[in-house]
């Protein structure tokens, strides 16, 4: 995942590894739509699969069609690509298709409510799109999805220190190819525990039918809670086999319920996104607040100072360290979109 | 008074009169009124440009660049001593390189004057911030002048204040105000309309009069600079000085060709420098930065303290950095001032006692090679008698000791002989603290002796014992056991030390101090030390997020989760040690986690708590219907109970508890207060607003424009105001302003052998995207003052971003929006695009084109400039092809074509492809035909004619060519020209060949013969089955004299006379027709004579300016030529001093 994001920036020399990811197909096929949606790239794999040439090119975007293989998401593949499309020199029109929605990585649901909206600051929303065409559960799939995204010259400086308090909750819950009261069980179950709290709740039953619910059943929950500033934490419980949709739908809840005590103006699974997009920034200080960094945030952050030469600055949001929350600050790198065309 | 007066007065008039006096501006009518004010607005508005951020501090901003600029023997030099004596009082004897100098209580100035070399003149061209622009008023603009000003519009323009010079030699005061208005007009032309353009009467005492400098000066102090975008998106500086650091050892050994090690000295300008950034020297090329070190400021703004202390005495009245001038023989270094005492020891100094001692000291500076050398070559016989001198063997082990020691780490023999003396008080020190600490504590000891050592071992503490401090010596990063080692560390530099938010660990470090110097207090003082102790454990719950992640091997698991894996990455390390060849470098679990962006694990959510009702009310205070934030302490309380209920996992919590209960004791009134207040005053803020005019809160574009900027410039200065400099360094990078080193490394050779001062050392910083090469397509122009067009795949200079370098373009046109064509030559007065291969640069950089940098040339040198637009890995230029063919048979609306292919296979690639006759008879190809290879069927909408070519058009694709040559004029000697890819002509010029001539594109005049069409023959049968009008009608011409021809005809007398007049009447009008002709030949006559002797007069005046023009140009040869023999200045200077 993370020699996607060096993709602009890494040299030419074969690279070795920690692990062995690139054996794996669906990582293949992730370099497969890095050169796809580039021009000029050169992604080499070793026999081996522990060694990996990167000549990089330029981010082209354009119309791209990828099937994604059965073995990970449409998310897996989607989220990279969500943060080199608004530096490319088309706007993107990705079609991607395969499974929506796993359990390892982010739905196509949550993308588009809450990935997208996180782009949001950065100044990139105009024309910012995902649409859902066909639903696909693994283990078939059989979705599609079709992702939108504007190009921008630079990004804007992030200043969120406000977390603010939650106003409102929308979910969704989609079933496809199992009984449409599936969703209508799942919602109830959920309301039960959140109703406590505000009023503003909504979650809408999606059921897909015929072609575009895919080739294989299955059902979700998917929750987001935003707040005054605008800040969204999400969560999410997708089926597995002989768990009812209740305790589906509870496992979402309660989980949609850790993250928001987990509080913070960016979401736990977002936080990747918002630290690259701040160290892309103009070369002025950007301020984020969030709970602690995950695994992936720390190799992220690693990985960040290596290619950019930018580290952030983390410090406990408030002197007396009443709150759990960190603030995280970082000098842009000023980086411009030197792809797109002037005229 | 008056108006008593004046009502006792009866002349009413006379008042209304007073009244209505009319001021000379003020309009008459309301529509005048409505129309200046308009136009006033309007005129507002232009003088507005887009608010722009300026990355220059505001309170230790850089010396400003001020180049002066202009041919030799302008006057550059004595403006730039005048100038330093103004400034400083103190007269430079030569100027070499960049001249600091303070100017004021915010300012500094950096002169530099640029050679008449075109190479330095783009270089200076991209880092000044004001042109002193030098004209010689009594020979005018030269063309270099205009060539430069061309070059600066295109790399942003920085200021440029005109200066006239030599007007002393204009002796008529007509000619010399005539003159001073005629080029003021040029000038304005070339700048905009109301230019600064001084005037500087003749030389006194080898300076400029001191008033005119006084006033120039003034101009200068004022003068605001608008930041430009190029520099405001790179980090840049203007070496002022130069060293070579590679060892002599190295350098000598590889005969002077090893790649060298050396710094640059200089103030950084533009954006900030971080660590890592690659640069370039335009006239070098790209290097890497090996080591930044900030230097103390050689030239600083006073400050009051400084301002106490200043002497009267007028040469220490203010500093000048000037390294490469030898200012007084003061030489800076690296944490050091050279003083150069000429006199004492210098060789070839004969004022110098010649003692035994002083002899000896002098031949040692002499010397070239070392003893061991010498003593190789010599030989010494012991004895008179015997046979053989005596020979030294090999010997190895003190030269090699040389060796490692100059190769150690790259750095001079100087910086080895420092690292050493570091070193060596700090294995003493080791020893000194070990007999301090031996009373304190045992790991704490040995933790110490971790310190002293360098980077190369890696700690190996177990993981109970981990302490914020400690953590930073896993990570390999150097913290030096005292604050003055801190001290001296950060002035070498050489080391960065990160220690995140300040707070926690500047409370560690004072403790630790504090223990060590004072044991017994320590001892005696237990209660203050359990409280410290117990803040400590608190501070240990509190990770240091910043230096965990960057600063420790941890891996990303055992960051988050601060717990087991320490040991077993302990465990791992040695294992590593032992065997390091089979390593499992991680489990397969860990890249997992970093793989999936969802938990993989719900039970390791912990989700189990949110069954009980109290858990759910915990959270209750996160919603907009949960209680305010003033109770939030209240729910707090419960919080606390909740936590004590589940006590599963929040250690985080248990710590904010402490923290709220810490400080509830001691000000739990305060905050209250504090917080009341602050609402107090949001609230006293939304009301004035809404009382007061909601739209005057309002403000434009701009004005919010710029608030915004100035909101986020308050921000980026107060995020990092109270971060040390090192770790400022590592997280934003080194900011402009400050005088930096840096070492830069395997630089070529020749660089340093051919360094010359009097060339500017621009040290541009690269944006990654610039590091790399691909197609730049730019939007170009030819200039229109250079003779030549260009022509396709011809070499060109190209001066884009911080290079110089040749590359060979292709010409494009736009074919109606769907195709790139490819031109032979750029067009005339017109915009094309170009493609080349090479570095590419942000799209909206301006660039500078030249066929050649040579000095001499006699045409105006830029060829062309333009404005990169795009960049990519790959270039979609076509030339049209045409392939044709003939028919070799027709049927109705099919053909056979033959001759258009070779084979049936090319047939097939273009199938379906577009056909056209000559005729304009359109038409596809379809298949091919088995028979004469490469024939094939086509149809057309009618049918073709035998005699009539076919056209395929087609479009073939060009490729650039991938060649790029940076223009290195800093490696060649000062006096030797760059020569690059020569241009085709000239190639063949030099080689006696002629261009290439291919019979079959001659133009020949075209033999066409003449059409026979046969005439239309409609048989018998058919004329006689046709009706009467489509019968051809065919007629004999008549052979008989018709009626009236075979008669005479005779007129009556009527007849006759009437014919008589009219006969008559043409008679004259012929005559009167005749005679106008002859009158307005006449006149034209004249008119031929006039035209010629304004001919006349027009050659003899153009004979008489190219008269003048050699003129001129023989007095500057003249007089370049006296300068050179150093006569002039002398003669000047006398004939000043007989006018004094």
């Amino acid at each position: 995942m993370t020699t996607t994001t060096d993709d602009q920036h890494s040299s030419l020399q074969w690279s070795p590894l920690l692990s062995s990811p690139f054996s794996s197909l669906y990582a293949k096929r992730l370099l497969r739509l890095v050169e796809k949606v580039t021009n000029g790239t050169v992604i080499e794999i070793s026999l081996t699969g522990t060694a990996i040439l990167v000549k990089p090119g330029i981010i082209s975007g354009g119309p791209v069609t990828h099937d994604c293989p059965l073995s990970r998401s449409i998310g897996y593949f989607l989220e990279p690509i969500i943060m080199l499309a608004p530096f490319s020199k088309k706007p993107f029109s990705l079609t991607l298709r395969g499974i929506t929605t796993d359990d390892k990585d982010l739905s196509v649901d949550l993308i588009r409510t809450v990935t997208l909206p996180h782009l949001e600051p950065f100044g990139i929303s105009d024309g910012l799109e995902l649409k859902i065409k066909k639903r696909g559960s693994p283990p078939l799939g059989g979705g599609e999805v079709l992702f939108l995204c504007p190009i921008v010259k630079k990004v804007k400086t992030l200043n969120f220190i406000e977390p603010g308090k939650i106003k409102r909750i929308r979910g969704i819950a989609h079933a496809v190819r199992v009984s449409p009261q599936f969703s209508n069980r799942m919602i109830e179950a959920a309301r039960s525990v959140l109703n406590r709290y505000i009023p503003d709740i909504y979650l809408y039953s999606d059921v897909y039918k015929g072609e575009e619910g895919g080739k294989s059943p299955g059902y979700a929950l998917s929750l987001v809670a935003e707040t005054t500033t605008a800040a969204l934490h999400c969560a999410e419980a997708v089926s597995r086999p002989g768990v009812a949709p209740e305790d589906i739908s509870l496992e979402a809840t309660r989980s949609l319920l850790s993250e928001i005590e987990r509080g913070g103006c960016v979401d736990q699974k977002h936080q990747t996104l918002v630290l690259l997009m701040m160290a892309l920034g103009s070369e002025d200080v950007g301020r984020c607040r969030m709970a602690e960094p995950t695994e992936r945030t720390v190799q992220f952050l690693r990985d960040v100072r290596d290619t950019f030469g930018t580290s952030f600055k983390i410090v406990p949001a408030d002197k007396l360290g009443e709150s759990p929350h960190l603030l995280y600050s970082c000098y842009g790198t000023g980086y411009i979109n030197t792809n797109r065309t002037l005229a | 008074m008056s108006d008593d007066k004046s009502s006792t007065q009866k002349h009413k008039v006379h008042r209304r009169k007073k009244a209505e006096k009319k001021s000379a501006f003020a309009p008459r009518s309301g529509r005048r009124a409505e129309r200046q004010g308009r136009r006033a607005a309007e005129r507002d508005q232009t003088r507005l440009h887009v608010p722009l951020v300026d990355r220059t501090p505001d309170d230790i901003p850089p010396p400003v660049i001020v180049a002066i600029v202009g041919p030799p023997g302008v006057g550059k030099s004595t403006l730039i001593k005048s100038l330093v004596r103004r400034y400083t009082k103190q007269t430079l004897n030569d100027t070499r390189g960049p001249v600091t100098v303070v100017s004021g209580k915010k300012r500094r100035l950096t002169f530099i004057e640029c050679n008449n070399d075109l190479n330095s003149m783009i270089d200076i061209a991209k880092v000044a911030d004001l042109v002193l622009l030098m004209i010689d008023g009594s020979f005018g603009f030269e063309m270099e002048t205009f060539e430069f000003l061309n070059i600066l519009q295109v790399h942003g323009f920085p200021k440029v204040i005109g200066i006239l010079t030599h007007l002393d030699l204009i002796k008529k005061s007509a000619t010399l105000r005539a003159t001073k208005k005629s080029l003021k007009k040029r000038f304005w032309a070339e700048i905009y309309q109301g230019a600064k353009l001084f005037y500087l009467s003749g030389v006194l005492n080898g300076r400029y009069p001191d008033s005119e400098i006084l006033n120039l000066s003034r101009f200068i102090s004022v003068m605001k600079f608008r930041p430009l975008i190029f520099r405001n998106a790179h980090s840049y500086l203007l070496a002022d000085r130069f060293e070579d650091l590679t060892p002599r050892e190295q350098i000598r050994l590889s005969k002077g060709k090893c790649d060298r090690t050396v710094t640059v000295y200089g103030y950084l300008r533009g954006t900030n420098l971080r660590e890592g950034t690659k640069v370039h020297i335009p006239g070098v090329g790209d290097l890497g930065i090996n080591l930044i070190t900030l230097l103390g400021d050689p030239c600083p703004f006073p400050t009051a303290d400084s301002e106490k202390r200043r002497k009267l005495s007028e040469k220490k009245r203010l500093l000048v950095h000037a390294p490469m001038s030898d200012v007084g023989g003061v030489m800076y270094d690296k944490d050091a001032v050279w003083v150069n005492v000429p006199g004492s020891f210098t060789r070839g100094n004969p004022d110098v006692p010649q003692g035994e001692g002083e002899q000896m000291v002098m031949d040692l500076q002499g010397v070239n090679e070392t003893l061991e050398h010498a003593v190789t070559r010599s030989q010494i016989r012991l004895l008179d008698s015997s046979s053989k001198s005596l020979s030294i063997g090999p010997h190895p082990s003190p030269s090699r000791h040389v060796l490692s020691r100059a190769r150690g780490d790259g750095e001079g023999q100087r910086d080895n002989e420092e690292d050493e003396q570091e070193e060596d008080p700090g294995s003493a020190s080791d020893g000194d603290f070990d007999d301090d600490e031996l009373s304190y504590s045992e790991d704490e000891s040995a933790e110490l002796d971790i310190t002293g050592r360098s980077t190369l071992r890696a700690g190996h503490h177990s993981a109970d014992k981990l302490t914020p401090t400690r953590e930073h010596e896993g990570a390999g990063i150097q913290y030096a056991e005292s604050d003055s080692d801190l001290g001296d560390d950060g002035g070498g530099g050489a080391r960065m030390h990160f220690d995140s938010d300040g707070g926690n660990d500047i409370d560690l470090q004072s403790d630790t101090d504090g223990r060590d110097e004072e044991v017994p207090k320590w001892k005696s003082n237990l209660l203050n030390q359990a409280s410290a102790s117990f803040k400590l454990v608190r501070q240990n719950k509190r990770k240091d997020w910043t230096t965990l992640i960057y600063s420790s091997s941890l891996s990303p698991r055992e960051v988050v989760r601060d717990e087991p894996g320490t040991a077993r990455n302990e465990d791992h390390k040695e294992n590593d040690q032992v065997d390091d060849f089979f390593t499992l470098k991680a489990t397969d679990a860990d890249a997992d986690t970093l793989d999936a962006t969802k938990e993989m694990n719900p039970l390791a959510l912990h989700l189990g708590k949110w069954e009980g009702e109290e858990a759910l009310d915990s959270i209750r205070h996160l919603f907009i219907t949960g209680v305010n934030d003033t109770s939030v302490a209240g729910s707090a309380g419960e919080h606390d109970g909740v936590a004590d209920d589940n006590a599963s996992d929040e250690d985080e919590k248990a710590d904010s508890d402490y923290d709220e209960e810490f400080p509830k004791g001691a000000d739990d009134s305060d905050p209250r207060a504090a917080i009341l207040m602050t609402k107090k005053e949001a609230l006293k803020r939304k009301f004035d607003e809404q009382y007061d005019d909601p739209e005057s809160a309002k403000q434009d574009f701009y004005a919010e424009a710029k608030e915004a900027i100035s909101a986020q410039q308050a921000l980026n200065r107060a995020e990092f105001a109270d971060v040390d400099a090192t770790t400022r360094a590592l997280v934003e990078g080194y900011r402009p302003g400050s005088y930096v080193r840096l070492e830069l490394t395997s630089v070529p050779c020749e660089m340093s052998e051919h360094f010359d001062p009097t060339r500017p050392l621009v040290v541009g910083g690269l944006l990654p995207i610039e590091e790399q090469f691909g197609f730049v397509q730019v939007r170009i122009k030819r200039h229109r003052w250079h003779t030549r067009t260009l022509k396709t795949n011809d070499p060109l200079i190209l001066s884009l971003g911080w290079r110089r370098f040749q590359t060979v373009p292709i010409y494009s046109l736009d074919d109606h929006s769907i195709r790139m064509r490819m031109l032979k030559y750029t067009p005339e007065h017109m915009h094309c695009y170009a493609n080349f291969y090479g570095p590419v640069s942000a799209p909206n950089t301006g660039f500078c084109a030249f066929n050649s940098l040579e000095d001499g040339a006699a045409a105006f040198r830029i060829a062309a400039t333009g404005v990169v637009l795009d960049i990519d890995r790959s270039v979609n230029i076509v030339k049209k092809l045409k392939l044709t063919g003939v028919p070799y048979k027709i049927f109705k609306n099919t053909t056979f074509v033959k001759d258009m292919f070779s084979s049936a296979l090319e047939v097939a690639k273009f199938e379906g492809a577009n056909l056209r006759t000559v005729s304009g008879i359109r038409g596809q190809v379809k298949k091919a035909l088995p028979k004469p290879d490469g024939a094939f069927r086509a149809t057309f909408e009618d049918k073709v004619l035998m005699s009539d070519l076919i056209f395929l058009r087609a479009w073939y694709t060009i490729q650039p060519r991938k060649f790029y040559n940076p223009v290195t004029s800093l490696l060649l000697s000062s006096g030797s020209h760059w020569t690059g890819m020569r241009l085709n002509g000239q190639v063949r010029r030099e080689q006696g060949l002629s261009a290439p001539h291919q019979p079959d594109s001659a133009y020949k005049s075209i033999e066409r013969p003449g059409r026979r069409f046969n005439a239309l023959k409609v048989p018998r049968k058919l004329q006689a089955a046709l009706p009467y009008a489509s019968k051809p009608k065919l007629m004999k011409p008549q052979k008989k004299a018709t009626y009236l021809q075979k008669r005479a005809v005779l007129l009556e007398p009527e007849e006759k006379k009437a014919l008589v007049v009219m006969q008559q009447m043409h008679a004259l009008r012929k005559d009167a027709i005749m005679r106008r002709r002859e009158k307005k030949q006449e006149g034209a006559e004249i008119r031929k004579k006039r035209l010629e002797k304004d001919e006349h007069r027009k050659s003899e005046k153009k004979r008489e300016e190219r008269k003048d023009h050699m003129r001129v140009a023989g007095i500057k040869n003249k007089r370049k030529a006296e300068r050179e023999e150093g006569i002039s200045r002398k003669k000047r200077k006398n004939l000043h001093q007989v006018i004094a």
